[in-house]
């Protein structure tokens, strides 16, 4: 864990942040409010860290929907945290190809709109509603 | 003049449905599109409506090939969340399980890579092989598929015959070894239809987010058993095979000698199997209001699971999962670039890959 941390001392400076790392689970999260996702993602390729996944989660009420992105770097699992709510959140699809489908799922499943890209049904069919996991039991 | 020829959702070449358009000039292949979500079941809004025991059952039920890993990766993020360490026995008996998994997994895509080849005796050695190991999970657990193994805090069966394993063991070794392996690696016909085709670069493989065998034969050595081990596999001796063609043959090589290095990870694990529970002794399941995550190495690559639970909830409030196949998938897409249509099917299938996981 020790030699990952030097190697990870200098990313939050390095994505304009200030708040440092808090590890949990064997994950290492960087949680702020000023964290922007496409510095984050230009980041992570200049590391060559792989892309894992975005977790979308749905807030209790109504106060949005949270997005974890994940990377790994060097085998350290890494989160960072956005909350979707008033503010939009961007696309990295074009920076990183590997975000797509986890992109374009989040937006059938909790209808979110990631700025800046197309999107083509993945799991729907075209002109299903979107927000599957936003259904109530009884719908 | 370039023309469009669709693969799929139901056809012979794949053994899921899925849909593969082709975009082809004469016989070589100019872009690929994939589509998916035929298999859509909507696993993860579901199990928001699972209770703490229904929901590993549920899980289970994403593949049907590595069943036992989707039970293990939950099981671990609801163990984080409740701050349970399983006993050693149960954790031994986890490794056993998922490398039996591997090997079934594992032989079942050389049958297939066989079949697709036009080795047809190939494809029924491998299945003669495969049917062994499936005997010793149906043993152990009483199923040949869901085998219901892992719980909160340990495991639900213990391993009753450690010595039928063994013998199973070295018979998979040696016909894997002196058949399997030979075959694949310097038959004249295998290596036409493998060496050089569906080339996925390491560059791309590490854009792309590939995990597993694809991304450890693209010259990438990552294994989550070594990077971030669970279980008992900190305590067990055993090497990442790594090669860097990219190639089909690359991707076969990669599983092949995965095959003998799981050999040796269950010899390990047997031998080393310590006495104990099978389960730590849970007073009251109370989940906190929390998010846990946990990966592990399934048979093609990367499993993620996240569980979030609210407390006084009898059941979780999101379980995310990431599979191996979601990962490697869109990279069929740079695999298939310059290559001949006839090396679709197998170029497809070199991934290994699972609809079922992958659209949950």
């Amino acid at each position: 864990m020790n030699a990952i941390m030097n190697n990870l001392e200098d990313l939050p400076e390095q994505l304009g942040v200030t708040d440092p790392w808090v590890e949990k689970g064997g994950v290492l999260w960087l949680v702020s409010d000023t964290l922007n996702v496409r510095v984050l993602a230009t980041t992570m390729n200049a590391r060559h860290a792989r892309f894992v996944t975005i977790t979308a989660f749905e807030l209790p009420d109504g106060e949005g929907i949270r997005l974890e992105y994940h990377w790994d770097l060097d085998g350290q699992l890494l989160g960072f945290t956005f909350l979707v709510s008033d503010t939009p959140i961007e696309s990295i699809f074009d920076l990183c190809e590997a975000a797509d489908w986890i992109e374009r799922e989040i937006h059938e499943y909790y209808a979110i709109d990631f700025q800046g890209r197309d999107y083509e049904p993945l799991f729907l069919q075209a002109g299903d509603k979107l927000g599957v996991n936003l259904r109530e039991e009884d719908e | 003049m370039s023309y469009k020829i669709p693969i799929g959702p139901y056809h012979p070449a794949l053994e899921e449905p899925y849909k593969l358009d082709l975009i082809c000039e004469d016989e070589i292949i100019l872009d690929a599109k994939l589509h998916i979500g035929f298999n859509f079941r909507g696993i993860e809004h579901l199990a928001e409506t699972r209770n703490y025991v229904q929901v590993i059952a549920l899980m289970e039920r994403v593949c049907g090939i590595c069943s036992n890993i989707h039970t293990l990766t939950l099981c671990q993020s609801m163990e984080k969340l409740l701050e349970v360490t399983p006993p050693p026995r149960a954790l031994y008996i986890r490794v056993i399980m998922a490398e039996l998994e591997r090997l079934h997994s594992h032989v079942l895509w050389a049958g297939v890579a066989g079949k697709l080849m036009g080795f047809k005796t190939m494809f029924m050695t491998c299945f003669a092989l495969r049917e062994k190991v499936m005997d010793i999970l149906q043993a152990i657990s009483g199923n040949r598929v869901n085998y219901a193994m892992n719980r909160i805090g340990g495991v639900n069966r213990d391993i009753a015959d450690p010595a039928a394993i063994l013998t199973m063991l070295n018979n998979l070794e040696r016909e894997i070894t002196r058949k399997v392996i030979p075959v694949f690696t310097t038959s004249s016909t295998a290596l036409s239809r493998c060496a050089g085709i569906g080339v996925l670069t390491k560059e791309k493989a590490i854009s792309c987010g590939t995990v597993g065998p694809t991304a450890r034969a693209s010259g990438l050595p990552e294994d989550i058993r070594r990077a971030a081990p669970y279980a008992a596999y900190e305590e067990l001796d055993f090497n990442v095979p790594v090669e860097t063609g990219g190639d089909v043959r690359a991707r076969l090589l990669v599983r092949a000698l995965e095959i003998l290095e799981s050999c040796k990870i269950l010899r390990q694990a047997l031998a080393k199997l310590p006495p104990g529970e099978l389960c730590a002794e849970i007073e009251d399941i109370v989940f906190p209001t929390d998010t846990a995550i946990s990966r592990v190495e399934a048979p093609r690559g990367e499993v993620i699971y996240s569980v979030s639970w609210e407390e006084d909830s009898d059941n979780p409030s999101r379980v995310h999962v990431r599979t191996p196949t979601y990962a490697n998938m869109p990279s069929v897409r740079w695999m298939v670039l310059g290559a001949r249509l006839s090396d679709a099917p197998l170029i497809q299938a070199s991934i290994d890959p699972c609809y079922s996981c992958t659209d949950r």
